[in-house]
């Protein structure tokens, strides 16, 4: 059923445009199976529309887009999400007059096997354990690391082959920061490949199997988290982000 | 006669019927951002298939109530389906103008099967009544509130214990997101639309019952009510849309108990438009936080507009100026005519929705108080006509601004439920002021069109005469919007954020195209009142709004050339085709869907 060789999740020349503005230019990304990958870019190059694209939330004019070697064009959002693939959009976006217990219940939504889910969500309480207290309480009521816990709990509910991450850590106290950085290790771990945006190189690349670096559009930079971390051009392509930053 | 509890009772059990109304109302704006106007015609489809139940099928009570919720939902489901569903990526104001043309067209077959006479729709209950407390309650009052709980049971079951209910929940507070769970947003938009049109359908139902008559103008007052109660519980809000309700009718009720039965509705387009620039947001929103969305003033589609050679609109306003030298029929002339009096009023409408992007759909408003005032002035202190007319308009341009401006800060969707409501206002106000107006009775001869003493009784002076005051008002607007003034007007449409930015104030810009607007309106209406030589409070109503609206979309909003034109060929073309009167508003309905459809940028472009 699944081609268990090639990489998981593959963009090959994408062009992305918003009316006349092109945001992508011949983008080409790839996830090998059981790894994270990580996007980095500064404001506005185009790191958001990436993950857009995946989910179909924006379509190319041009390229390919493949999860487990067939292609996502022309589906839709919840057809692609029922592939396997979650995700945590930027700002969290939980659902904010529904409870806690409600949001994380609605990761499980394409299931239908009522029993494994409420294991599921047992399950999601041992991982994120701050949670169980909460369940009951408004998810806009949550404090920003709260709600990135809830909502990657929600995105684990579905049983993904994949997670896909804008900007987990942003907005986060450091103590936050870490904990969410060993999360998403911890995920991986039990199998889910990851593909996340993030702004904080230094962050990403200690958790990054392999890392792109995106400038206006365009992959200036890519290969193994491990090489870019040392790589000079790193500071150079952040220099925006990096000066922002501090 | 009767006590404050029988008031009370009232207020409830009216305010039950329009929960049933406004809850599926913020079903859908939670859902879709959209508010829907057609909600009042499945509303009256409800009404007249339970009367075709009851009076020819002889079916009992509940199968009756079930057969209406099963048609009136599968009404609903067309709508989004063919209506609605094609414009998901259209512009924001394409969808709500879509539901306006759906209940031209729905309202209009209900018309043309039923006849517009009225129609006793019986209860099937026995004519009992209970004494409670001073007051007195009957079963069909029994039975109303028996549906109004046992639907908002259901429906809060649903949304709290089903699959589906979740959806609509998710899908209501982050579109976007829910689509990322795997929720399939067309199927929530299905299942609101369904369980809206299923709720309208059985308020009609009751509704005619309990007044033991229905009628097609049943439809637009249900909508009306329908948006007042949802917007004052806050738009998208549904527990808020079912406390609203309930305060709209007992609002009303009290009001009708102090006042009189013909100030029921002016109570509730006041408490609306006191809600809206009050609490833009519903009662139990914090009063500082925007209106959700939408809130954009941008909606034109984008287009090249038309270029027409000057020498062309020379020729042609030539030819037509020259017209009634030629032996054309009274008819003809007749026909233009009313094309050059809809034609003003276009372009009135062009400049406010078109070139400022308020989408006014109240603009019929601005024609009666021009015309009320130049009749009265005529009439009563013997105004020269010619005089009377120009003051028409400048009652308009003031009046109508004054009226409008507390709107000012309302944006998108709620600029068009403000101009409906001050319209509703305008007309229940001349309904009302009988001492000035002459209230139900209105006004009738009103002297004829007369310009410096000699009056223009033959058809060839009338057309000169319309025809050179709209040329003037056109040439006059064409000047303006090539001006700096118009490039600012254009600018807060585009981006109102932006162009406040800059520096533009925003309210005296928009003041002084309400200005503008009203005049030429007012001058139509004025035209207008001394043409028919008799006037009432109905006869400038909602639908001459819908039909302006449809002429300055058919003709490209902004477009002032494109008002004449859609004036001329919404005016003449069911004239060339000899279509019967009753069938025409159905046209226009139909005519304003294909364009928001297919054509949205008008014959000869936005500008
Ligand atoms: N819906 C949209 N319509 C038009 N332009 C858009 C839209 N969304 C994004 N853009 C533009 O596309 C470019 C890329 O946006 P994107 O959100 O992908 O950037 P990003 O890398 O995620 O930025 P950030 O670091 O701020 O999150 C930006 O210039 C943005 O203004
Ligand atoms: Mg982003």
């Amino acid at each position: 059923m699944t081609s268990a060789s090639g990489p998981l999740l593959a963009l090959t020349g994408v062009n992305t445009f918003y009316g006349q503005a092109q945001v992508h230019f011949d983008l080409s990304i790839t996830v090998a199976r059981g790894h994270i990958v990580c996007l980095l870019g500064g404001n506005a190059s185009g790191k958001s529309t990436t993950m857009k694209i995946i989910l179909g939330l924006v379509k190319p004019r041009s390229g390919e887009v493949s999860f487990d070697g067939a292609s996502l064009i022309g589906l839709t959002t919840p057809q692609i999400v029922r592939r396997g693939i979650a995700s945590v959009p930027e700002a969290r976006r939980l659902f904010a007059d529904m409870s806690v217990r409600e949001n994380i219940l609605m990761g499980a939504f394409v299931r239908n096997d009522r029993d494994a889910v409420a294991q599921d969500l047992d399950k999601m309480l041992t991982l994120f354990p701050k949670l169980g207290q909460r369940l009951s309480q408004r998810a806009g009521s949550l404090s920003g690391g709260e709600q990135q816990m809830a909502a990657m709990a929600r995105a684990l509910m579905s049983r993904p082959r994949m997670i896909v991450m804008d900007e987990p850590t942003m907005g986060l106290s450091p103590l936050y920061v870490d904990r969410v950085l060993e999360l998403i290790r911890t995920i991986n771990r039990e199998g889910v490949s990851v593909f996340m945006v993030e702004q904080n190189a230094s962050l990403a690349l200690d958790i990054a199997h392999e890392a792109y670096v995106l400038q206006t559009g365009r992959i200036v930079l890519s290969g193994p988290a491990r090489e870019l971390r040392d790589d000079p051009r790193i500071r150079d392509a952040y220099l925006g982000g990096a000066e922002a930053a501090t | 006669m009767s006590s404050w509890l029988d008031y009370t009772i009232n207020g409830l059990i009216v305010g039950n019927v329009y929960a049933l109304v406004a809850v599926g109302l913020a079903l859908i704006f939670g859902v879709s951002r959209l508010i829907n106007f057609a909600q009042g015609s499945i509303y009256l489809v409800g009404a007249y298939i339970g009367w075709v139940a009851v009076v020819q099928l002889h079916t009992p009570l509940p199968l009756t109530i079930i057969l209406v919720a099963v048609v009136a939902a599968l009404v609903g489901l067309i709508i989004e389906r063919f209506g609605l569903r094609p414009l998901q990526n259209s512009v924001r104001i394409a969808p709500l103008l879509a539901t306006i043309g759906i209940s031209f067209v729905l309202d209009q077959l209900v018309m043309l099967t039923f006849s517009p006479n009225p129609r006793a729709l019986p209860s099937q209950l026995p004519d009992v009544r209970f004494q409670v407390g001073g007051g007195t309650i009957g079963p069909l009052d029994l039975l109303i509130a028996g549906v109004g709980l046992t639907s908002a049971l259901l429906l809060f079951a649903f949304l709290r214990y089903s699959k589906l209910g979740w959806a609509v929940r998710a899908a209501s507070q982050d579109r976007d997101a829910a689509m990322q769970m795997g929720v399939d947003v067309n199927r929530v938009n299905q299942a609101v639309f369904g369980i809206a049109a299923a709720l309208g359908g059985v308020s009609g139902l009751l509704v005619g019952m309990y007044y033991n008559q229905i009628d097609t103008a049943m439809s637009l007052q249900a909508t009306l009510k329908g948006v007042v109660a949802e917007v004052v519980g806050g738009a998208g809000n549904v527990p808020g849309a079912v406390v609203g309700s309930l305060l709209l009718g007992l609002v009303e009720s009290y009001g009708v108990a102090v006042f009189g039965t013909s100030y029921r509705n002016l109570f509730a387009f006041l408490l609306l438009v006191v809600v809206l620039v009050l609490r833009p947001n519903g009662l139990f929103a914090s009063a500082r936080q925007a209106p959700p969305e939408p809130l954009t003033g941008t909606f034109i589609a984008p287009s090249r507009p038309l270029r027409i050679p000057r020498w062309a609109l020379l020729v042609t306003a030539a030819v037509f100026a020259i017209l009634p030298f030629f032996p054309v029929s009274f008819y003809v002339l007749q026909t233009l005519i009313n094309a050059w009096l809809l034609g003003m009023l276009a372009l009135s409408l062009t400049l406010v929705a078109g070139t400022v992007g308020q989408v006014s759909l109240g603009h019929a408003a601005l024609l009666a108080i021009g015309a009320y005032t130049s009749a009265l002035l005529s009439l009563t202190l013997s105004v020269p006509v010619g005089l009377a007319i120009i003051a028409g308009g400048l009652m308009s341009a003031a009046l109508g601004t004054l009226l409008i401006s507390p709107s000012f800060r309302l944006r998108g969707h709620y600029v068009s439920i403000a101009t409906l409501a001050i319209g509703e206002i305008v007309s229940l106000v001349i309904l009302n002021w009988e001492s000035v107006t002459r209230g139900p009775i209105g006004i009738s001869g009103i002297p004829p069109l007369s310009l410096f003493g000699y009056d223009l009784i033959s058809p060839a002076s009338i057309y000169w005469f319309s025809f050179v005051v709209m040329v003037v008002l056109a040439l006059l607007q064409g000047r303006l919007l090539g001006s700096h003034l118009g490039r600012s007007f254009r600018a807060i449409r585009d981006d109102d954020i932006a162009a406040r930015a800059y520096g533009l104030s925003l309210n005296r810009y928009k003041s002084l195209a309400f200005i503008f607007g009203g005049f030429a309106a007012g001058v139509s209406g004025g035209i207008a009142a001394h043409l028919y030589s008799y006037i009432n409070h109905e006869t400038f109503n909602t639908q001459q709004s819908i039909l302006a609206l449809t002429v300055v979309i058919l003709g490209g909003l902004g477009n002032v050339v494109g008002a004449i034109v859609g004036a001329v060929a919404l005016v003449g073309l069911p004239e060339v085709f000899r279509i019967a009167a009753e069938y025409r508003i159905l046209i226009y309905g139909i005519v304003l869907l294909l364009l928001v459809r297919f054509r949205p940028q008008g014959l000869l472009g936005t500008i």
